[in-house]
């Protein structure tokens, strides 16, 4: 007999014993759920060493036909499930097995500790936020800060740099570039408008947002902890160029020959002079605006997991602008300052064996700037008069500041996630602070150690507990600061998280050289939080209390008096789903806060916070004409303003406060993509970038100058209606992805 | 009373939505048949489950494995407006997609092999569906070059033609898209398609898809 006619012959055969067998067989019937006693969708039940199987349906039943068998072993897995493998002795009920899977971790929908923190990563999925989402938003100027500010939490503040959290002002909250504190991530402020950012948003692949509640691996911030993540090896070799009116710039990234390591650089300079000519700005400007820049770094993969990545920045900027002075009509304040600034970062990343990885990282930054102040006359000669207050309107100020810091933070993994990570870490900072020849000198040594634990109870439970240990050499005070949190995920996806932590912060310069006996300042915060992710929308609703202490007090003398409260609701709405290419978020934050701090008589809302902040972002990309479209619109209640003023006692008290018109903006900017050259190996991709912003024109007033005798206040608003910019971006790049995809064939 | 139970037996297993329960080529075959028909996340889910239970039977051959992970990346498809759930679906393709080619010889088996880069491609796409701007730049030229040398090595692939239409079709301009080139490739998939036996253990899937954009 040939031998597929004995195949098809045993075949036949075995079929019909099967089917005569199994009607004289039992079955074995039973449900498949996970520990929660819900059904587990589509789980396979096998018997061990036959051909005999099935898949559970939706309800997680299943029914078998048993075999001979004595003792019948199953084996019952599904995906997101670990397997399990039962033994069904003759004895055992077979009609109604109840079988429970384990839930694998880091299968489906793991849970994250998100309290207090808006994370856009490049691991982004669905409406979670990407860097690129993050710095693509309209009229944010290139700054991440700016970026951020259309985030639930933070305030519309036009005047300033910075971002303003949940009642705290902008030097209270601190940026962190992979893990290292970036002591001044702005160009030196100028009174009334805002500088630009040092760091380029796109350096960035991981921007974590805390406006509270955040990890005891980080410290001296008091209200939020901004804490950046820089790129790793780029994906190819590229060259840039950008030429805008008001700046030009180039530069390039090359990756080695041997695919290990990565170098770059980029200049960029810019003097917005030409631009205020044609486009009139108040203040009057004799210099500049000027900004400078130039960075460099490179990265180098060592061994299987580690990188080691080296990132440093220079900047200088020069603004010379003059204004009507606000305690005469005829003469005119002049106001210059230059500033340079250095920062460098070496950090590295890797896994020093199955259970253990560092994260190391030194910075060094360097600040100085030079600020000239003078009153002049009409024909803009130099003025000097003794009787106050015009005999402090002619003034230097020099201030230099080095920084330094090491840190080394060790984690050990155990099984299901689970964590332990510990470090501590190293400050100094040597400053000089110089005003009319009189010199301020201001040293300290910082250490911080600091230990934080990962702990997964169940499936859906996790917690993170920390406790932060800070010393000051200057204060010559230490502290400790205990953070918790914790999450539980809902089984439709939701989730609920609960944060508390206890905050210090040292007191700023300014005020720490003229103190006798400072103390850090305190938060202590308390938040809960809900969100939902699916479906490509994103809901998250935060509500939080906070409540201050030893807040820097000026009046009537220079101590840590200060108290407060900070309490609030804020919603963020993202959805990608809804209108076919439309991507929108809204936001709304609401804020009650008062605090007693600086020359404050009293507990006062401060002028930098307003009850209710709204803001909408839209984003759209036109593939068939390849533009890129953003928009943003921001619409707050107003600010309080106050002219406080001191009695012979110094004590102070309010002259004069009131409330500041709506605040309400948009922003517009677009990118249109083309390629110039097609066919040459190196595609380009170009771009014109084009935006308004403010282009409604509305008058914005952020709080007011006062005059010296009190009779005379002046808007503190933009230099002008709206601002325009246009210009042309080009890359080259030679696309080494192939690598990717060749090495994972 | 004899004659009750055993009724009830047969139409108890009448009533169980697999024909059979004895694993062998001959439900891979059943299997195959329903994936003709199948259209919702739950169909090739359940697919998935049984596919990958008869490749652990059947562990010497390629296609179970290969179905298996066809039904995971269908499922990261289908998944692409709920993109929290599509990367244990793509996952799961890669490891049974690995499995299938590493059973087969390649020198030889090149239309087989062809057909494993097609699902290769369509799991990779699915994770450029988890957030295309994050994701897009770096496993959407794996899935375009999966495409390529799926062609290369079976230039008449339907399914190959089918993913290579797909992606000028939803493709923007600027990227290289070009909807009148993907109408062309789609019409060819047809015609491939309508040349092939619909029926059988090899690979067919396809026209439902290719149908889809057309009507368009």
């Amino acid at each position: 007999m040939k031998l597929f006619h004995l195949k098809y012959l045993l075949t036949a055969v075995v079929i019909f014993v099967c089917f005569t067998q199994s009607i004289a067989q039992t079955s074995i019937m039973g449900t498949v759920m996970n520990n929660k006693k819900q059904p587990v969708n589509n789980a396979s039940i096998v018997i061990k060493e036959t051909n005999v199987g099935v898949t559970a349906d939706s309800s997680g039943r299943f029914r078998l036909i048993d075999t001979n068998k004595v003792n019948i072993n199953l084996e019952i897995s599904a995906m997101g499930y670990g397997s399990r493998e039962i033994v069904l002795k003759p004895a055992d009920s077979v009609m109604n097995l109840e079988i429970i899977l384990k839930e694998e971790h880091q299968m489906l929908g793991e849970v994250v500790v998100e309290a207090g923190s808006f994370e856009a990563s490049d691991k982004a999925k669905g409406a979670t936020l990407t860097p690129m989402d993050a710095v693509t938003v309209a009229g944010n100027g290139g700054d991440i800060a700016n970026a951020l500010r259309f985030l639930p939490g933070s305030q519309q503040i036009g005047e300033k740099e910075g971002l303003f959290v949940r009642g705290g002002t902008g030097a209270e909250t601190k940026q962190f570039v992979d893990g290292a504190l970036l002591p001044n991530p702005n160009f030196v402020s100028v009174p009334g408008l805002p500088q630009p950012a040092h760091l380029n948003p796109f350096l960035f692949r991981g921007i974590l947002f805390s406006s509270g509640g955040y990890s005891a691996l980080y410290g001296d911030a008091l209200s939020s902890a901004l804490i950046l993540q820089t790129v790793d090896l780029p994906d190819k070799s590229s060259a840039s160029l950008h030429i805008f009116p008001t700046s030009q710039g180039a530069g390039f990234q090359e990756i080695t020959k041997n695919d290990k390591g990565s170098y770059g650089a980029d200049v960029s300079y810019g003097n917005q002079h030409l631009y205020n000519q044609v486009v009139p700005q108040q203040p009057d400007y004799f210099h500049g605006p000027e900004y400078f820049t130039a960075d460099g770094n490179f990265r180098i993969r060592t061994g299987k997991t580690g990188i080691l990545k080296f990132y440093t920045n220079y900047g200088f900027s020069n603004v010379g602008m003059q204004n009507p002075d606000i305690d005469s009509n005829n003469l005119i304040s002049s106001f210059q300052t230059k500033g340079i600034n250095m920062y460098s970062n070496l950090s590295y990343h890797g896994i020093l064996d199955k259970h253990w990885k560092i994260d190391a990282v030194t910075a060094y930054g360097y600040n100085t700037q030079k600020i000239v102040t003078a009153l002049l006359d009409s024909s803009k000669q130099q003025v000097i008069i003794a009787d106050t207050p015009y005999n402090a309107k002619n003034s230097l100020t020099r201030i230099n500041s080095n920084f330094a810091q090491a840190r080394t933070v060790l984690t050990r993994t155990f099984a299901h996630r689970q964590a332990l990570r510990f470090g501590a870490e190293y400050f100094l900072n040597n400053d000089n602070y110089q005003y009319n020849g009189v010199e301020f000198p201001l040293k300290d040594n910082q250490l911080a150690a600091f230990a934080e634990t990962d702990i997964y109870l169940t499936q859906n439970i996790a917690a993170k507990a920390g406790i932060r240990y800070e010393y000051s050499s200057l204060l010559r005070r230490s502290n400790l600061a205990p953070r918790l949190s914790m999450a539980y995920k809902f089984y439709n996806g939701g989730q609920i998280n609960l944060a508390y932590g206890i905050f210090y912060e040292k007191p700023e310069p300014v005020y720490l050289i003229q103190y006798d006996n400072p103390e850090f300042t305190k938060a202590t915060h308390y938040i809960i939080n809900y969100q939902k992710k699916a479906n490509n929308r994103l809901l998250r609703i935060e509500a939080y209390y906070k409540k201050y202490d030893q807040l820097v007090t000026t009046a009537p003398v220079l101590g840590n008096h200060g108290v407060g409260y900070a309490k609030g609701i804020e919603l963020f709405f993202r959805d990608k789903k809804t209108f076919k290419n439309f991507d929108y978020w809204i936001t709304y934050t609401y804020l009650d806060t008062r605090r007693q701090f600086l020359n404050y008589p009293y507990e006062l809302r401060p002028d930098f916070t307003t009850p209710h902040t709204a803001s909408f972002v839209l984003k759209r990309f036109f593939q068939d004409i390849n533009l890129s479209a953003n928009l943003s619109y921001s619409l707050a209640t107003g600010r309080p303003y106050y002219d406080i003023r001191a009695n012979a006692e110094d004590k102070t008290f309010i002259y004069e406060k009131g409330i500041t018109s709506m605040y309400n903006t948009m922003n517009l900017s677009f990118a249109y993509l083309f390629t110039m050259f097609k066919k040459r190996k190196g595609k380009d991709y170009s771009g014109i970038g084009f935006g308004v912003n403010n282009v409604l024109g509305t008058k914005q007033i952020f709080g007011y100058n006062f005059s010296y005798d009190g009779l005379n206040k002046v808007p503190i608003t933009l230099p002008s209606a709206r601002n325009y910019y246009i210009g042309l971006f080009m890359s080259f790049g030679i696309d080494r992805r192939e690598d990717f995809i060749n090495e994972n064939l | 009373m004899n004659k009750t139970i055993v009724m009830m037996v047969f139409a108890f297993t009448m009533h169980t939505h697999l024909p059979a329960q004895t694993i062998s080529e001959n439900q891979v075959k059943a299997s195959v048949s329903r994936l003709d028909h199948a259209t919702t996340i739950k169909d090739y889910q359940q697919l998935a489950s049984d596919f990958e239970r008869e490749a652990g039977t059947l562990k010497i051959q390629w296609l179970p494995y290969y179905y298996a992970a066809y039904c995971n990346a269908k499922t990261g498809w289908l998944n692409e407006e709920d993109p929290d759930n599509i990367e244990p679906f793509a996952n799961k393709a890669e490891e049974q997609i690995r499995k299938a080619q590493s059973l087969l010889d390649t020198a030889s088996q090149k239309k087989e092999l062809s057909e494993i880069y097609c699902v290769l491609s369509m799991l990779n796409r699915a994770r450029v569906f988890m957030n295309p701007s994050t994701y897009g730049p770096k496993y959407g030229p794996a899935a375009s070059n999966f495409i390529r040398l799926a062609l290369k090595l079976n230039p008449e692939n339907p399914r190959a033609l089918f993913l290579e239409g797909w992606e000028k079709y939803t493709t923007p301009k600027m990227w290289g898209g070009d909807k009148a080139k993907a109408k062309e490739l789609l019409e060819t998939a047809r015609q491939k398609l309508n040349g092939e036996s619909s029926s059988g253990v090899n690979p067919h899937w396809g026209r439902k898809d290719v149908d889809g954009i057309l009507r368009d």
